[in-house]
């Protein structure tokens, strides 16, 4: 049971005392949703879990610990592996103040509309998991569990595509109708491992070109601009979009900017290995210079 | 509360024709925090300053803005004025109404409408301007020649003249470039080799010359006054300090392979000088072709070499020195005919280029200077020549004139007259081009007193007939076609640029047009400079270029250098990219795409929580940096400005222009 071997092997680094706290998931208030913990005693150990609700991507806790003295222990699906890398990449978290305990994850489920039954099983599985590509991690100091297979997940692009066909003024309806919804709670930007800023420029003063007021002129600023900011480094983790309580589809916007980096650069996946940098983030001879 | 005087240019009728100039200063009053207006009819005169100058003290402004031409034009002029009033030299924008204005439209309403919305974009900003200053920096009194044709040796003298030490760098086993294979030089005829030699020697006897032939430029660091620069000295598997250039090892050579210096109609050895006058006068080995390379027998050219100078064993070297200032003149290659299927895609041997043709009348060439055929050796007794070959056709070749072809063809058609008693010449052109001190008269020479015959039109095909070329072509003056019987054909290819000039380009950081090209950094004002500080040009690697220009060109390029490395300090530019430490979380994309290299990291430290950390943050090398900004919107924080154009300042622009 994966419950059990997270718990011995939190309680064993705590004893050990080769980290100070480690990040998990916890049972949370309702049986469809876990939620993150931070364990700093061995005796704390019990309260992980790992279920078919351990949604959250815990890397972006990390920010908190920049300072942290001694190690920080988390605890990494596929997608959690790549924000890591993410954060080392851009160095935000040092690999050496870090110990990964990988966890195969084979996708984690939605909550149920009604809560009346318990029956797991029926219950889909969330739209990022979907389409997940690497259910492994990809970066982990011990592994527990057996690796899982890779789905066949089809083409991530045909959402992409099918907007790419409609005409200027329908995009721009369909984005009008969206982003009017945003209620700009930037819980995209604070769940997004990529928005590692020390301050965003959506909270910054003086900066006249971002308003902070909430209309669709100043939405549409913000949506696209978060969206730009990540460019080239998103892990399509997918928590944007999970998060949003208006249910945006904000990894359409994403992953048009993943496909037309793809066109232009070569192929590109963020956050699979430490060492491949973002194209947007090098200067290379051969670089398509097609405006020039 | 600001200052700001705005100074609208007539630029004689240049602006004032196009743009009512008194109305934009009338309408420029208007706009916020301008306190003076005026126009004038030469802002960048003499008089013109000292308007501004007694603008400046009369009206007490902090900020200036001129309304003329682009800043590539006068903006350091300005800058100055307001220096030498006193004033920050940055606190200063131009709102260029000429090149962007007056020039392009042709409606004076609309291009007057323009000017202020141009004015109050410049006035918007300049409010928002901040003194800067500028750093210096010191100099490494050295200068690299890359290229060591006769430019490039002009260069190195004139700046070894000067009393700095010089190094050339050559790719090929010699200095001397194409102009060692030229025969004759127009329009005096005297020997090419004759002239050249004598400055390779100086060359290579001065004190403060260097020259690394069989070498190349690897890689190129640093910025104007502190280049590191790495070369790469091609393993010559001679040791040149044993060697004494005897040539008994190119003697006993048993591999005959195509001469490269010949064009291919002679021989050389595997081991060998592409001529007997090179310079250094030392083989190299071509381990391409030589038998103990390819199988490991042979090694003759080592038994008996006496000195014991033949070395297999070499590899190349990289060397890493440092110089002040670089002089690029890597020359040009002619152009490839095969596209043109109708003169046979390069495949008739007696179909050759004004190159081949040079090495056909060099008394040192294959043939000894008899003109000869290639294919049987016979003297041609019919000649006909073809210009533009690759120039003036944008459908298969280059749009531009190679500006030698003209001269040197009617150079050849002299000699051949010469050189073969009872012989005939034909010149298809298009037109006879001449500019230059003496070339026209030349040439009426040669089609006068060397009965040359020239022919006005393309030639539309040259085909094979027995053992003699067809040339059949129009002649557009009289409108008829005609068709002649030649023994040899020479094409006259255009000048192109060689064909790795886009990767020096490239390492070195300078620009290069559609052609290949190297950039001028002004085509009338700055011919010898280019965008990049400390890098400068000379010869056909910046376009076609005779011998005399060519020189010309260096001595020039020279004086630039010379003018640089004769400074102790240099001040370099303020416009640099700037770190908001407070807001820069160190993921240091910017330094990746940082095309100078101008980026790194650096640790600080500063109190979080209670303690003391470190943390990382990027810095900008102000020398280094070349304001690209390539970095300020590679950074999603925004915390990399570049000073003169911060997202502030621009955007001020953007809210005056469109608000």
């Amino acid at each position: 049971m994966i419950t059990e071997k997270i718990r011995a092997a939190a309680k064993e680094l705590l004893e050990k005392g080769e980290v100070e706290t480690v990040i998990g998931w916890e049972r949370g208030t309702f049986w469809y949703n876990s939620t993150p913990v931070f364990i700093s005693k061995p005796e704390q150990a019990d309260r992980l879990v790992f279920d078919d609700f351990c949604a959250n991507n815990l890397a972006k806790y990390l920010l908190d610990y920049r300072n942290a003295d001694g190690k920080i222990a988390v605890f990494v699906k596929g997608c959690d592996a790549r924000a890591i890398t993410r954060l080392i990449q851009d160095n935000q978290v040092k690999r050496e103040k870090v110990y990964l305990i990988g966890i195969p994850c084979t996708g984690m489920k939605e909550a149920p509309k009604t809560v009346s039954s318990q029956d797991v099983a029926g219950l889909p599985l969330l739209a990022k998991c979907q389409s997940c590509a690497t259910p492994n991690p990809v970066i982990y100091d011990i592994l527990l569990g057996d690796p899982v297979p890779q789905k066949e997940v089809g083409n991530r692009f045909a959402g992409v595509e099918a907007l790419e066909a409609k005409g200027a003024d329908e995009k721009y309806e369909h984005w009008g109708k969206l982003f009017s919804e945003c209620i700009r709670c930037y819980a995209c930007r604070n769940v997004c491992p990529a928005c590692n800023c020390r301050e965003c420029a959506f909270d910054a003063n003086g900066l006249n070109w971002l308003g902070k007021q909430n209309n669709l002129q100043e939405n549409q600023m913000f949506n696209m601009t978060r969206a730009m900011h990540v460019a080239g480094r998103c892990i399509e983790c997918g928590e944007c979009e999970r998060v949003c309580p208006m249910g945006l589809p904000l990894m359409d916007i994403n992953r048009k900017i993943i496909k037309d980096l793809n066109e232009l650069f070569g192929s590109y996946d963020a956050g699979l290995n430490l060492e491949d940098r973002p194209p947007l983030g090098q200067y290379k001879l051969d670089d398509p210079e097609k405006f020039m | 509360m600001r200052r700001v005087g705005v100074f609208v240019c007539h630029c004689g009728s240049n602006i004032a024709g196009t743009v009512d100039v008194e109305r934009v200063a009338k309408e420029a009053c208007k706009f916020p925090n301008v306190v003076f207006a005026t126009d004038y009819k030469y802002m960048c005169s003499e008089p013109g300053q000292q308007v501004i100058k007694d603008a400046i003290k009369e009206h007490n402004l902090d900020r200036v803005v001129v309304a003329s031409c682009s800043p590539r034009m006068h903006e350091p002029t300005f800058r100055r004025c307001l220096e030498s009033a006193g004033m920050n030299p940055y606190l200063f924008e131009m709102a260029n109404i000429r090149e962007h204005c007056s020039w392009v439209h042709p409606d004076k309403e609309k291009g007057t409408v323009k000017a202020i919305d141009l004015v109050r974009k410049a006035a918007a900003k300049v409010v928002k301007d901040e003194p800067l200053q500028k750093s210096s920096i010191g100099i490494t009194k050295r200068a690299l020649v890359i290229g060591g044709g006769i430019a490039g040796i002009q260069v190195a003298l004139d700046i070894a003249d000067a009393g700095f030490p010089v190094t050339i760098v050559e790719k090929e086993p010699t200095i001397g470039g194409r102009m060692a294979q030229i025969d004759k030089t127009f329009p005096t005829l005297d020997c090419s080799a004759c002239i050249l030699t004598p400055k390779m020697v100086d060359a290579s006897q001065h004190p403060n010359i260097e020259i690394l032939s069989y070498s190349e430029v690897e890689k190129v660091e640093g910025y104007v006054g502190n280049f590191n620069i790495t070369i790469r000295k091609k393993a010559r598997s001679v040791d040149m300090s044993k060697c004494t250039g005897c040539g008994t090892c190119w003697e006993k050579c048993p591999t005959k392979v195509d001469s490269e210096f010949d064009m291919g109609l002679g021989k050389r050895k595997a081991i060998y000088t592409p001529f007997p006058q090179a310079v250094p006068n030392k083989p190299v080995i071509d381990r391409i072709h030589c038998t103990k390379f390819k199988n490991g027998k042979c090694g003759i050219c080592q038994k008996f070499c006496p000195t014991g100078a033949v070395d297999f064993e070499q590899q190349d070297e990289l060397i890493t020195e440092k110089y002040g200032a670089i002089v690029v003149s890597t020359g040009f290659n002619q152009f490839d005919h095969s596209v043109y299927g109708e003169y046979g895609y390069g495949k008739y041997p007696d179909v050759i280029t004004g190159l081949h043709f040079e090495r056909l009348i060099n008394a040192s060439g294959p043939t000894m200077g008899k003109i000869k055929r290639p294919s049987d050796h016979k003297i041609p007794e019919t000649v006909v020549f073809v210009k533009c070959v690759g120039s003036r056709d944008e459908a298969k070749g280059k749009s531009y004139c190679s500006r030698t072809c003209c001269m040197y063809t009617a150079k050849h058609a002299t000699l051949v007259h010469e050189k073969i008693p009872g012989s005939k010449s034909y010149i298809f052109y298009m037109d006879v081009r001449t500019p230059g001190k003496g070339y026209e008269e030349f040439y009426k020479r040669t089609a006068e007193e060397y009965e040359a015959q020239y022919i006005r039109g393309r030639v539309s095909k040259i085909y094979q007939k027995g053992d003699k070329l067809m040339v059949r072509g129009e002649d557009s003056l009289i409108g008829r076609p005609v068709e002649i019987e030649a023994d040899m054909v020479v094409l006259a290819n255009a000048m192109v640029a060689r064909e790795d000039a886009g990767d020096l380009a490239r390492t070195l950081g300078i620009s290069y047009d559609k052609d290949n090209f190297f950039t001028e950094a002004h085509p009338k004002l700055r011919p010898v400079e280019t965008h990049t500080a400390g890098v400068f040009l000379a010869g056909a690697c910046q376009g076609p270029k005779d011998i005399p220009d060519s020189v010309a060109q260096a001595g020039a390029a020279a004086s630039k250098a010379i003018g640089l490395l004769s400074k102790t300090q240099m001040e370099s530019d303020a416009i640099v990219s700037n770190v908001d430490e407070s807001r820069c979380s160190g993921c240091m994309i910017c330094k990746g795409i940082c095309p100078y290299k101008a980026i790194d990291a650096k640790i600080i430290t500063e109190r979080i929580g209670g303690k003391m950390a470190e943390r990382q943050v990027a810095e900008v090398n102000k020398s280094l940096c070349q304001g690209c900004g390539a970095c300020t919107v590679a950074c999603r924080a925004g915390c990399l400005n570049l000073l003169g154009f911060t997202n502030e300042q621009i955007l001020a622009e953007v809210e005056a222009v469109c608000l």
